[in-house]
């Protein structure tokens, strides 16, 4: 860890350049009818505070002990202090796991048959757990070789076999922030990309194969006999036992030849349709080529895509540490200093031009150790202040006098309500984290039909076990034998889990109260997270913040609120800790909003305790956890 | 274009020129756009042409996993006929269907089948994409179902409280919106006898009420506060989605309302169901509905699954049909049935068909198309279109066509890609009376 001081200086240095910037809006601001900014918008206190920082580090609301221990602590440095714990938590982990998962399309059921991405998931876990440096982690799946689940780097190009150019456009878009999917198909109509460009770059994977030959023939022949002396029927399952084998076969390898091409419909005068690619790098100004990045030995063709790695996790290389840091700074402000953060065409078009070069040297600085470039972030006077209240137009420049009012993502409101029922919900973990990577593997060169038909037997069974044990999430709910295992009883619940070690999983009706980051990726439809705007994992940064009918609905009369307004849930129970009803109401905001309730609010739950009694209490916390306060993040 | 121009200095990226000119001549921007699209702009689609803008409404049957063409729309006598014999159509333009469907070969006089299309992809996802949307899917942008680009160019229907588009019988409704506003995405049901999930509120009616209010209060300082966009829409989507559950209209949702005479008619299967539940929907002015069929994937006994899917199958969208005409609904509402492929002529080992994008059949009924009507054809063995080649974008753009939608209008995604309903494929007008 950086010392402390130097994290001071670091943040104050971009409070500078912030201020900076705000003053050089101001013009403008004017001209668009908006007043001059002089300052940051005023610092947050301590309840906005801790709320926030709790969601944006942790990706959850702090619970009613948490957001207490806060608000009393007299220590003026107890912001500093708040951080350091956080970005040290397991909550941590799981909410930047959250966000890669959502760059990097995470799935757990890939397209292709039989082929899962929990290796993938569970390597992208660990990367994050040992807070790997980022250029590393990313120059590993660059060149990662063999199956997935002996590699889970392999995963990344795994994620797209059979659609190598898909795969570079998305590796352009999200390590380089330079979008040329329309490059793909023809010149790029608004910036400058040629698809000769396209295709250079595209050429560093031209030998790279996702796929390996598949002869399972004579096997199959002799697994046919086997199963007929069984007096089975093969044609039921011959097709499970093919593809069963045909996950096998998606394996990263070199090749000794350049495969790439033009396509067969080239039409520009640079080149012919089907001519073979020499990969080139792309520049991005003049200067480039003289660019310690750009000094990359000629390789052999089986060492492409590691000269390619090279180049692009290079610190030198112009775009990779600007890029990361823009998304990183994007996270905690809600808008990047360049937006869109997957398209940073011109720097110096950008918000704030000497910001955004700061920040990617800033993160050279650090060694692209994310978490020590966050804690510079959270400790500056911009991220501390109040949220903007003035209206920002879609597409209007920001220019950071504080965080931006930004929605809950999904994954910050599911794991809200898993606090709100469970007080500590990363005590709760998934069992049974990858039986499929234990049973899935063959070797295709070497199997033998005996083999082949146990192993599929033990695949099956598995499956079989894995959907008793994980369910599929809420679609199997309404399901007689779906109902609750257990009544969710926050404290008791917590005690039980540290008692049992990981795997005592808790469920309401159906829902299985874990992370969002524990249950299947993304979550089914129908699931809370999926009526909330989770990405479904098919675009980079897919999510959305947008509400709909179907989620409102579920806000308003579904389970989740149905659980938070049981007398059972772990928000009585705070409650109930006190006698008086003036404080079980402070309890309850406390534990909901993570604020004491205004003197005008004191009014509206005293008229509503005695017009309805017991019951007032429920109605609260519903109305609570319905608010645009609850769901909007200040 | 400043920053363009600030770089032009910059040789050792793209001839500024080029770009420029192929930019402004929009050379490159729509290179498909070939001389027969441009005669079909003038004269096939648009107002005044045969069955523009007749289809009020549109359901669209979906049948997920690749239905064998052979076996239902497309039947064959030779080597490849496969299991059951074809039954003769009442119809006259319409010579057989397959013998799994009887009932539908009695009503054939109400569909115009197209038994010449053809797609490039065999995958079942990349295939389900295309024919929904026009569009080969991409890792970098979603495009919109036909049904939100309906609601794109015309509009939410007046005087209508419920949503624009529904789909039934899934969870999800990808791709829904695509780049346009999510809110336009379809409503996802998942299952016809459940309808809207959480249309009621878990307490009395009069606790509802009085939690509303106690909402709105403690939210009014926050909101007074933030008076932005983003906040406000919220406010609105709570207002919405509370006018939808007083909404007279969500009866439409709730099949009990249906005698059970008509509920067997349909057959108690979910597809029977979603149809059902699809022709209530129309009738209370939702534009597009998609019902949802599984269990086509037919690799393995394709004679036991067909048995079972096209029994279903026959029952429902016949069923569905009939009711239609009797309600006097069938000449403004269309209703199509796809899949993302077709299945092999020749049967496999396993006494099933597997995967077949080069020949497949697509049908359409109502909405002012022909009765009894056969478009295109494959060779003797279902192989190949003989003729009148038909690709999943001429589909798309079909649909598009009965809606009254402007299938030739460029439209901008936020990322600046232009983009049409269908792709630009040829609405295939010959089916239209």
């Amino acid at each position: 860890m950086i010392a402390n001081a130097t994290v001071a200086q670091a943040a104050q240095k971009i409070n500078e350049l912030v201020a900076k910037g705000l003053v050089r809006a101001n013009p403008d601001r004017v001209k668009n009818g908006k007043p001059p900014i002089t300052q940051f918008n005023p610092m947050a206190n301590d309840e906005q505070f801790v709320r926030r920082v709790y969601l944006d580090i942790v990706g959850r609301i702090p619970n009613y002990d948490e957001a207490m221990a806060f608000i009393k602590d007299g220590n003026p440095k107890k912001r500093a202090d708040l951080i350091d714990m956080l970005l040290d938590s397991e909550g941590f982990k799981v909410h930047m796991f959250n966000y890669f998962a959502e760059m990097l399309r995470l799935k757990d059921n890939l397209d292709q048959a039989n082929l899962r991405g929990t290796p993938y998931i569970n390597w992208v876990k660990e990367q994050v757990a040992k807070n790997r440096p980022y250029d590393q982690m990313v120059h590993e799946m660059m060149t990662a070789s063999g199956k997935m689940w002996h590699n889970g780097a392999a995963g990344y190009l795994l994620r797209d076999a059979g659609m190598p150019l898909d795969n570079l456009a998305n590796t352009l878009t999200v390590f380089l922030g330079t979008d040329v999917a329309c490059a793909q198909c023809h010149d790029h109509p608004f910036a400058d990309w040629t698809q000769m460009q396209f295709y250079e770059m595209a050429a560093f994977f031209g030998a790279t194969s996702t796929r390996a030959p598949y002869r399972n023939e004579t096997v199959m022949m002799e697994v046919e006999k086997l199963v007929e002396k069984a007096g089975l029927d093969m044609r039921r399952i011959r097709n499970g036992i093919q593809t069963y084998m045909g996950a096998n076969t998606y394996v990263v390898r070199d090749l000794d030849k350049n495969m790439m091409m033009l396509p067969h419909d080239y039409k520009y005068k640079d080149g012919k349709p089907g001519d073979p690619v020499s990969p080139k790098f792309v520049t991005w100004s003049s200067g480039d080529r003289s660019n310690p990045a750009y000094k990359q030995s000629k390789a052999k063709e089986e060492k492409l895509r590691t000269s390619f790695a090279n180049w692009m996790t290079h610190p030198q290389n112009p775009r990779f540490a600007m890029t990361i840091a823009n998304r990183m700074w994007k996270r905690a402000f809600g808008a990047g200093i360049n937006e869109p953060v997957t398209n940073i065409d011109d720097p110096d078009q950008s918000a704030n031009p000497e910001l955004l070069k700061h920040l990617a040297e800033e993160m050279k600085r650090v060694k692209f150790n994310l978490k020590e470039f966050m804690r510079i972030i959270y400790n500056t006077r911009a991220y501390q202040s109040e949220a903007t209240t003035e209206n920002i137009v879609m597409g209007e420049v920001y220019y950071f006098q504080g965080p931006m009012l930004r929605r809950m993502g999904a994954e910050q409101a599911w794991d809200s309500y898993m606090t709100l029922v469970l007080g500590q919900p990363d005590a709760y973990k998934a069992p049974l984290q990858d039986l499929y990577s234990k049973s899935i593997d063959l070797n295709l060169e070497t199997v033998d039909a005996q083999t082949v038909l146990m192993k599929y037997d033990a695949y099956r069974r598995m499956a079989q076990k894995e959907r008793e044990l994980m369910g599929g999430g809420l679609e199997m709910a309404g399901d007689d034998s779906m109902m609750m295992d257990a009544a969710p009883k926050g404290a008791e619940a917590a005690t039980t889990a540290q008692m049992d070690g990981p795997g005592k999983i808790l469920s309401y009706e159906g829902m299985r109260l874990l992370r969002a980051s524990e249950i299947v990726q993304p979550a089914p439809g129908g699931h809370f997270l999926a009526d909330f705007g989770q990405s479904p994992r098919d675009l980079i940064d897919g999510s959305t913040s947008i509400g709909n009918v179907p989620q409102v609905l579920m806000m308003m009369n579904g389970k989740a609120q149905q659980m938070l307004t049981n007398r059972d849930s772990l928000v009585f129970r705070t409650m109930d800790k006190v006698k008086d009803p003036s404080e079980k109401v402070e309890r309850m905001f406390m534990t909901i909003m993570n604020r004491r309730p205004t003197l005008q609010e004191k009014d509206i739950a005293e008229r509503e305790l005695s017009a309805s009694g017991e019951e007032a209490y429920s109605n609260m916390i519903w109305a609570l956890i319905n608010t645009r306060e609850f769901i909007f993040v200040q | 274009m400043k920053s363009e121009l600030l770089k032009l200095d910059d040789h050792s990226r793209r001839q500024f020129m080029m770009g420029a000119a192929s930019a402004t001549l929009g050379v490159t921007l729509f290179p498909g756009l070939s001389a027969k699209m441009q005669a079909a702009e003038k004269m096939i689609t648009g107002p005044g042409t045969p069955g523009f803008g007749k289809a009020k409404n549109v359901i669209f049957l979906w049948m997920s996993g690749g239905m064998s063409h052979i076996d239902t729309f497309d039947p064959k006598t030779g080597m490849t006929k496969g299991f059951s014999d074809p039954v003769k159509a009442k119809a006259e333009g319409i010579d057989y269907l397959g013998g799994y469907l009887p009932k539908l070969a009695e009503n054939a006089n109400k569909l115009s089948i197209i038994r010449s299309m053809t797609s490039k992809t065999g995958v079942h996802d990349s295939g389900t994409y295309i024919m929904k949307t026009g569009y080969e899917p991409r890792g970098t942008i979603v495009h919109p179902l036909v049904g939100v680009w309906a609601s794109h160019f015309l509009g939410r229907i007046k005087g209508v409280t419920l949503p624009d588009s529904v789909v039934v019988n899934s969870g999800s409704a990808y791709p829904g919106a695509g780049f346009f506003p999510p809110s336009m995405a379809p409503i996802p049901i998942s299952s016809p006898e459940s309808g809207l999930q959480n249309i009621r509120p878990t307490t009395s009616d009069s606790m509802f009420g009085k939690r509303v209010e106690l909402m709105n209060e403690f939210d009014s300082a926050f909101r007074k506060r933030f008076d932005t966009e983003d906040v406000k829409s919220y406010n609105e989507f709570y207002d919405e989605t509370m006018k939808i559950m007083k909404s007279e209209d969500l009866k439409a949702f709730d099949l009990s309302q249906e005698s059970a005479d008509t509920r067997d008619k349909y057959g108690r299967s979910s597809f029977g169901q979603g149809c059902l539940l699809a022709r209530r929907l129309v009738e209370s002015g939702v534009r597009f509905v998609e019902v949802r069929m599984g269990g086509w994937d037919h690799h393995n006994t394709i004679d036991t699954a067909m048995t079972n899917n096209g029994t279903t199958l026959d029952t429902g969208f016949s069923a569905l049909l009939l009711d239609l005409e009797a309600k006097g609904l069938l000449d403004s509402t269309l209703v199509v049935l796809g899949s993302e492929f077709g299945r092999t002529p020749g049967i496999n080992e396993n006494d099933g068909r597997d995967h077949y994008p080069l020949a497949y059949s697509t049908v359409f009924a109502g909405g002012g198309t022909k009765r009894g009507f056969t478009y295109g054809a494959t060779d003797k063995d279902g192989r190949r279109p003989a003729d009148k080649q038909t690709t999943p974008q001429d589909f798309v753009a079909t649909i598009g066509h009965a809606m009254g939608l402007p299938v030739n209008e460029v439209v901008m995604s936020p990322s600046s890609r232009p983009f049409t309903v269908g792709d630009k494929g040829v609405p295939v007008v010959d089916i239209f009376a």
